[in-house]
C-alpha cells in the first residue's frame, strides 16, 4: 500500500463560484505512473495542487495510503512536487537547493551530503553541485527540481507539466528518462499534462479530464481504443465522428448513415436514435469508387495531405461529414488524389458507437 | 516592444530641446557646486579654486558649529528614519500583498494617501498632532523622525510590493512542499529573495529623509533640530558664504553615494537595470 | 505562504496602526482645530467632538472668500501660478519625455540618468542655485541681460526692473516652479510614452499617416493618461508650495496659499485660521487626489491580480 492515492468526491469551488473540480473519484495505484490529462481549465492542475496541499478542497477526501490528508498542511505531507516553473531557489546553489528539505529530517550533515550526491547522480547531474540555477539550462533545472523532490524519498511524486517549457526534442528525451526513473524507483508518479501524446506514451494509467470531471480513467490502450465518450475519443489522437441513426440489428447495432448502413460492433451498441460513430483514421480502408462489400461508404477526396509518415486523405461523405483516413507511406504513389471519388471501408469492429451524453 | 530608432527622419528638434533641457536642469546646480570650491566669499564671482569652505579653519562645513550641527542632525534623522520605516514598511508590504478579504482596499488607500498629500497639509497636521494630542512628545527630533517615517513608509511598501509580485508565490509553495513550516518559508526563502528590494527601499528612504524640508521644518523645535534643508532655506536670501554651497554639496554627495550603492546592490541581486529604473520611477 | 489569513493581517498591523495614529489622527487634528477656537494665549483649542464644533473661524474665511477678500485673491493667484507653471512644464516636459522614450538608442541610459538626477538633488539646493544665478551680478542675470531676454520680459510686463529677478516678481516664481517640478512630470510622462507599442505607430504610418498625424492620432491619445497622471502628480505639491515663492520672491505680491498657511500656522499665532485654510486647500485638492488614487488603484489591482 505504499504510495496509493485515492480521491473520493473531491470538489473545489473557488470564491467566484467557479467549480474547478467537481466531485471526482480516482484511484492511483501504488508504484504506477499515473497521468491526468485534459485541456486547459479541466481541473487537473487544481486536483494536483489539492493532493500537494496548496489548495484546500471544498469537500471530499484525499487518501494517502488510507489516511485522509485533506486538512494536513503541505509541509507535513509525504508527497513532493515538481513545479512547471521548477522554482529553484535563485539565492542557493544546486547542492543547497537539493538539500533544502533534508534539513527537516533528522540527519547529520554527512548524511545530508551523501543523499544530495546520490540524488544528483540519479538525475545525471553529478558534477553540478556548485552551480547556480541561473547557470543551468531548462532541462538541467528541471532535473535539479526532480532531485530536490526525490531526495526526500516521498511516497508519491507530483509533477505539474514539468516538460511544458522545453523544446520538442528535449521533451522527448526527458519523457523517456522520467519514465525510466519512475520504473527504477518504484514511486508513484502523478503526472499532469495537456499533451495527450505525452500522456499515452508515458503512463501506466491515464485519467482524461474535462470541465472538472473525469471523463474516463484506464490504461492508455483502454482510453485510446475504447473511448467512453465523444470527448475522450476526440481528445486522444484523431478521431472521426460521424453522425448516424442507431437501430437494432440482430446481435449488434446497425448505423444508418444517409442511405447506407454500417454494422458497429463496439461501444454503446444498445443505444438507439442519434449517435456518433467513431473510427480512428488508421483503421479506415480506402478503396476505389463503388467497391463492393458491407460497411462501405462513398465519398470524395477533398484534400490529400502528405505528412511524411503517411498520407492523410480528407474525404467528404455523401451525408456531409468530413472524414480523415490515413494510409501509411510505403513509398508508392498514392492511388487517390484530390477530387477522386472513393469508397471508404469501415470495419465493424473498428467502429465504436458513442451515445450522446444525457443533458 | 522594440526600441527601434525612428526610421522616418532624424528628430533634430527633439534632440536639441532635450539637450537644452538637460543643461538647463543641471548647469545651475553645477555652478552652485563649483562655487563651493571658490577661494573667496563671493558666490557669484569666481576667485580661484579652494577647499576652504569644506575643511578650512573657520566658517567651513567641518569647523562651523551651525553647519556641522545641521549636517549631523540631518544624518541622524536619516538613519533613524530608515531604521523605523524599513521594517515597518516591509511588514506592511507583506501583510498588504497577501491580505485577502475585507479591509485590504481601505488599508491600501490609507497607505497611498501620504504619497498624494501635499507636504504643507502633512506639516500642519503633524504640527497640530504634536502640539495638541501628543504634547508629551512635543516638537523636536522624535517628532521629526515620526513625521518622516509617516510619509516614507509608503515608498517602502510600494517598492517591496513591486518585488513581491515579481517573486510570486511559487518559491514559498516549493519550500512548503519540501517540508518548511510557514516561518521558514519566510526566513529561508522569501526574505533572502526580498533583500535587494529592502536595501533599495532603505536607500530611498534615506535619500528622501535627507532632502526633506517641510515636515522636518514644521516639527523642529529649536536650533539644535535644524537640518541642512532648513539651513539652506533660512540662509539663502541672506548673504551666505560659499560654505552653504559646500554644505549642500556634501549632502548631495552623501545622497547620490547611497543611491548608487543601492542601485548596484539591487542590480547585482535582483537582475536587470530595468528593475532599478522602474524602482526609481515608482518614486 | 501557507500561513493563516491572520498571519498576514498581523504583519500589516504595526504599519496600519502607525498610519492611523500619525496620519489619520493628524488629519483629524486639522479638522478639529479648524472647527475649534483660540484661547487668550493665542493657542488653538481643538474641538474633538463634531457636535461641539465652532464654525466661527470657518465662516470668517468663507465670507472673506465669498466677498472677494484677501483669501480669495491668494487662492486665485495660486491657481494662476500653478496653471501657468503646469502648462509650461508640459510644454517643456512632453518633448523631452517623448525623445527619451521613443528615440534614444545608445544614449538611453545616460539620458535617463540625466532625467532622474534632479529627483535626488535637494529641492532647496536647486532653488539656491537659481538664487545664486539670478541675484545681482549673478551669471544668470548677466546672461539674461546680454541675450536680450531681460528687455523682452520688461517689455512684456513680466519683469518690473532690470536685474530685479528676485525682487518680488511673480514671473520668477513661476519659472522657479517650473524648474523645480518639471523633472517630476517628465518621468511619469516618460513611463507612459515608453509603454506605447511602437508597432501601433508603425501600423498608423503603414496605413498612410504622416509622422505628425501618427503622433496626433495615435501617440498623443495613448499618452493622455500619462499626461493627466503626471499633471496631477506635480499640481498637488505645487498647490501647497510656500518655500519657492518665499525664496525667489519674498513679497506679499507672490503669496500662494501655502505661504498664507505657513504664516498663520508655523510663523504666527493664528493657527486656527491656518487650519481652516489647510482644510480648505485639502478639500480643493481632494478631487485631484481621488483621481490619482483611483488610477493608481487600478494599476495596483493589476499588481495583486498578477500575483494571484
Amino acid at each position: 500500500m505504499q504510495g496509493e492515492v485515492r480521491l473520493e468526491g473531491l470538489t473545489k469551488r473557488f470564491p467566484d463560484e467557479v467549480v474547478a473540480v467537481d466531485g471526482i473519484d480516482l484511484t492511483m495505484p501504488p508504484g504506477e505512473f499515473f497521468t491526468m490529462v485534459g485541456p486547459s481549465g479541466c481541473g487537473k492542475t487544481t486536483t494536483l495542487r489539492m493532493i500537494a496541499g496548496f489548495e484546500r478542497p471544498t469537500s471530499g477526501r484525499i487518501l494517502l495510503d488510507g489516511l485522509d490528508v485533506a486538512q494536513i498542511p503541505p509541509h507535513k505531507r509525504s508527497v513532493n512536487t515538481v513545479f512547471q516553473s521548477y522554482a529553484l531557489f535563485p539565492h542557493l546553489d544546486v547542492a543547497r537547493n537539493v538539500e533544502f528539505g533534508l534539513k527537516y529530517k533528522r540527519l547529520t550533515k554527512q548524511e545530508r551530503r551523501l543523499r544530495v550526491a546520490e540524488a544528483l547522480d540519479l538525475v545525471q547531474l553529478g558534477g553540478y553541485a556548485g552551480r547556480r540555477p541561473s547557470q543551468l539550462s531548462g532541462g538541467q533545472q528541471q532535473r535539479v527540481a526532480l532531485a530536490r523532490a526525490l531526495v526526500l524519498t516521498p511516497r508519491v511524486l507530483l509533477l505539474d507539466e514539468p516538460l511544458g517549457a522545453l523544446d520538442a526534442r528535449l521533451r522527448k528525451d526527458l519523457q523517456v528518462e522520467l519514465k525510466a526513473l519512475q520504473a527504477e524507483l518504484g514511486i508513484t508518479f502523478v503526472f499532469v499534462t495537456h499533451d495527450q501524446e505525452e500522456a499515452l506514451t508515458m503512463s501506466d494509467r491515464v485519467a482524461v479530464m474535462s470541465a472538472g470531471r473525469v471523463e474516463q480513467a484506464g490504461t492508455p490502450r483502454e482510453v485510446y481504443e475504447e473511448p467512453a465518450t465523444v470527448f475522450v475519443a476526440d481528445f486522444l489522437g484523431v478521431s472521426n465522428l460521424i453522425t448516424a441513426e442507431a437501430e437494432a440489428d440482430g446481435e449488434g447495432c446497425a448505423l444508418r448513415i444517409g442511405e447506407r448502413s454500417l454494422r458497429a460492433a463496439r461501444g454503446d451498441t444498445g443505444a438507439r436514435g442519434e449517435v456518433k460513430a467513431m473510427i480512428r483514421p488508421e483503421r479506415i480502408g480506402v478503396e476505389a469508387q463503388d467497391a463492393p462489400g458491407e460497411n462501405r461508404l462513398p465519398g470524395m477526396v477533398e484534400r490529400a495531405v502528405y505528412v511524411g509518415t503517411a498520407h492523410e486523405l480528407h474525404v467528404r461523405l455523401v451525408g456531409g461529414d468530413l472524414v480523415k483516413a490515413t494510409i501509411p507511406n510505403d513509398g508508392s504513389v498514392p492511388a487517390f488524389a484530390q477530387g477522386a471519388p472513393v469508397t471508404l471501408h469501415l470495419p465493424a469492429d473498428a467502429v465504436r458507437v458513442l451515445a450522446p451524453r444525457p443533458g | 516592444m522594440s526600441r527601434l530608432r525612428n526610421p522616418w527622419g532624424r528628430p533634430r528638434g527633439l534632440v536639441l530641446v532635450t539637450a537644452v533641457y538637460v543643461l538647463w536642469s543641471i548647469v545651475p546646480v553645477a555652478v552652485a557646486i563649483l562655487f563651493a570650491f571658490n577661494d573667496g566669499r563671493s558666490r557669484t564671482t569666481w576667485q580661484g579654486f579652494s577647499t576652504r569652505w569644506f575643511t578650512g579653519a573657520t566658517g567651513s562645513v567641518f569647523h562651523d558649529a551651525a553647519l556641522q550641527s545641521s549636517l549631523k542632525h540631518t544624518l541622524l534623522l536619516g538613519v533613524l528614519c530608515v531604521l523605523v520605516a524599513t521594517p515597518l514598511g516591509v511588514a506592511l508590504a507583506l501583510g498588504l500583498q497577501r491580505w485577502r478579504g475585507a479591509g485590504s482596499g481601505s488599508v491600501n488607500t490609507v497607505m497611498l494617501l501620504p504619497l498624494v498629500t501635499p507636504e504643507i497639509v502633512m506639516g500642519v497636521a503633524l504640527l497640530l498632532l504634536f502640539l495638541k494630542i501628543f504634547p508629551g512628545i512635543g516638537l523636536g527630533t522624535t517628532a521629526q523622525v515620526i513625521g518622516q517615517v509617516t510619509f516614507t513608509l509608503s515608498y517602502v511598501v510600494v517598492i517591496v510590493r513591486g518585488r513581491l509580485v515579481s517573486i510570486g508565490r511559487d518559491y514559498e509553495e516549493v519550500a512548503a512542499d519540501l517540508g518548511a513550516p510557514p516561518r521558514d518559508q519566510l526566513l529561508r526563502v522569501l526574505l533572502p529573495l526580498l533583500a535587494p528590494a529592502i536595501v533599495a527601499s532603505a536607500a530611498v528612504v534615506f535619500a528622501i529623509s535627507i532632502d526633506d524640508f517641510v515636515v522636518t521644518q514644521y516639527l523642529s523645535s529649536d536650533a539644535s533640530t535644524t537640518t541642512v534643508s532648513m539651513l539652506l532655506y533660512s540662509s539663502a536670501r541672506g548673504a551666505p558664504t560659499p560654505a552653504l554651497n559646500a554644505l549642500a554639496t556634501v549632502a548631495l554627495v552623501i545622497t547620490l553615494a547611497t543611491l548608487a550603492l543601492a542601485f548596484l546592490v539591487y542590480r547585482r541581486f535582483a537582475g536587470g537595470s530595468d528593475a532599478a529604473v522602474a524602482a526609481a520611477l515608482e518614486v | 505562504m501557507m500561513g493563516s489569513r491572520w498571519t498576514w493581517r498581523l504583519l500589516a498591523l504595526p504599519g496600519v496602526a502607525w498610519l492611523s495614529v500619525f496620519f489619520l489622527v493628524a488629519l483629524y487634528a486639522v479638522v478639529s482645530v479648524a472647527f475649534g477656537n483660540q484661547n487668550t494665549l493665542s493657542e488653538p483649542v481643538p474641538f474633538w467632538n463634531p457636535l461641539d464644533w465652532n464654525v466661527g473661524y470657518v465662516l470668517t474665511v468663507l465670507r472673506d472668500i465669498g466677498s472677494g477678500g484677501q483669501y480669495l485673491t491668494v487662492f486665485l493667484r495660486t491657481f494662476l501660478f500653478v496653471g501657468v507653471a503646469l502648462a509650461l512644464s508640459l510644454a517643456i516636459g512632453y518633448p523631452v519625455a517623448y525623445y527619451a522614450a521613443r528615440h534614444t538608442g545608445r544614449w538611453r541610459g545616460l539620458v535617463l540618468l540625466a532625467l532622474v538626477l534632479p529627483f535626488w538633488i535637494n529641492y532647496l539646493m536647486r532653488m539656491l542655485a537659481w538664487i545664486n544665478l539670478l541675484g545681482p551680478g549673478g551669471w544668470g542675470t548677466i546672461v539674461l541681460h546680454d541675450v536680450g531676454i531681460e528687455r523682452l520680459f520688461i517689455w512684456l510686463g513680466l519683469l518690473s526692473e532690470r536685474g530685479g529677478w528676485l525682487d518680488g516678481q511673480p514671473t520668477t516664481v513661476i519659472i522657479a516652479l517650473v524648474y523645480g517640478y518639471v523633472p517630476f512630470l517628465i518621468l511619469p510622462l516618460f513611463a507612459s510614452l515608453d509603454r506605447i507599442d511602437q508597432r501601433q505607430i508603425e501600423a498608423a504610418r503603414d496605413l498612410g499617416a504622416s509622422p505628425f498625424q501618427a503622433f496626433r492620432r495615435v501617440t498623443l491619445p495613448l499618452s493622455l493618461p500619462g499626461i493627466l497622471a503626471g499633471s496631477v502628480l506635480i499640481a498637488l505639491p505645487m498647490f501647497g508650495d510656500y518655500y519657492t515663492p518665499d525664496l525667489v520672491c519674498a513679497s506679499a505680491k507672490c503669496n500662494m496659499i501655502g505661504n498664507q498657511i505657513d504664516q498663520f500656522t508655523r510663523q504666527g499665532s493664528e493657527k486656527v485660521t491656518g487650519a481652516v485654510l489647510t482644510l480648505l486647500l485639502a478639500l480643493v485638492l481632494l478631487v485631484l487626489m481621488a483621481y490619482y488614487l483611483r488610477s493608481t488603484r487600478s494599476a495596483d489591482a493589476d499588481l495583486r491580480a498578477g500575483e494571484a
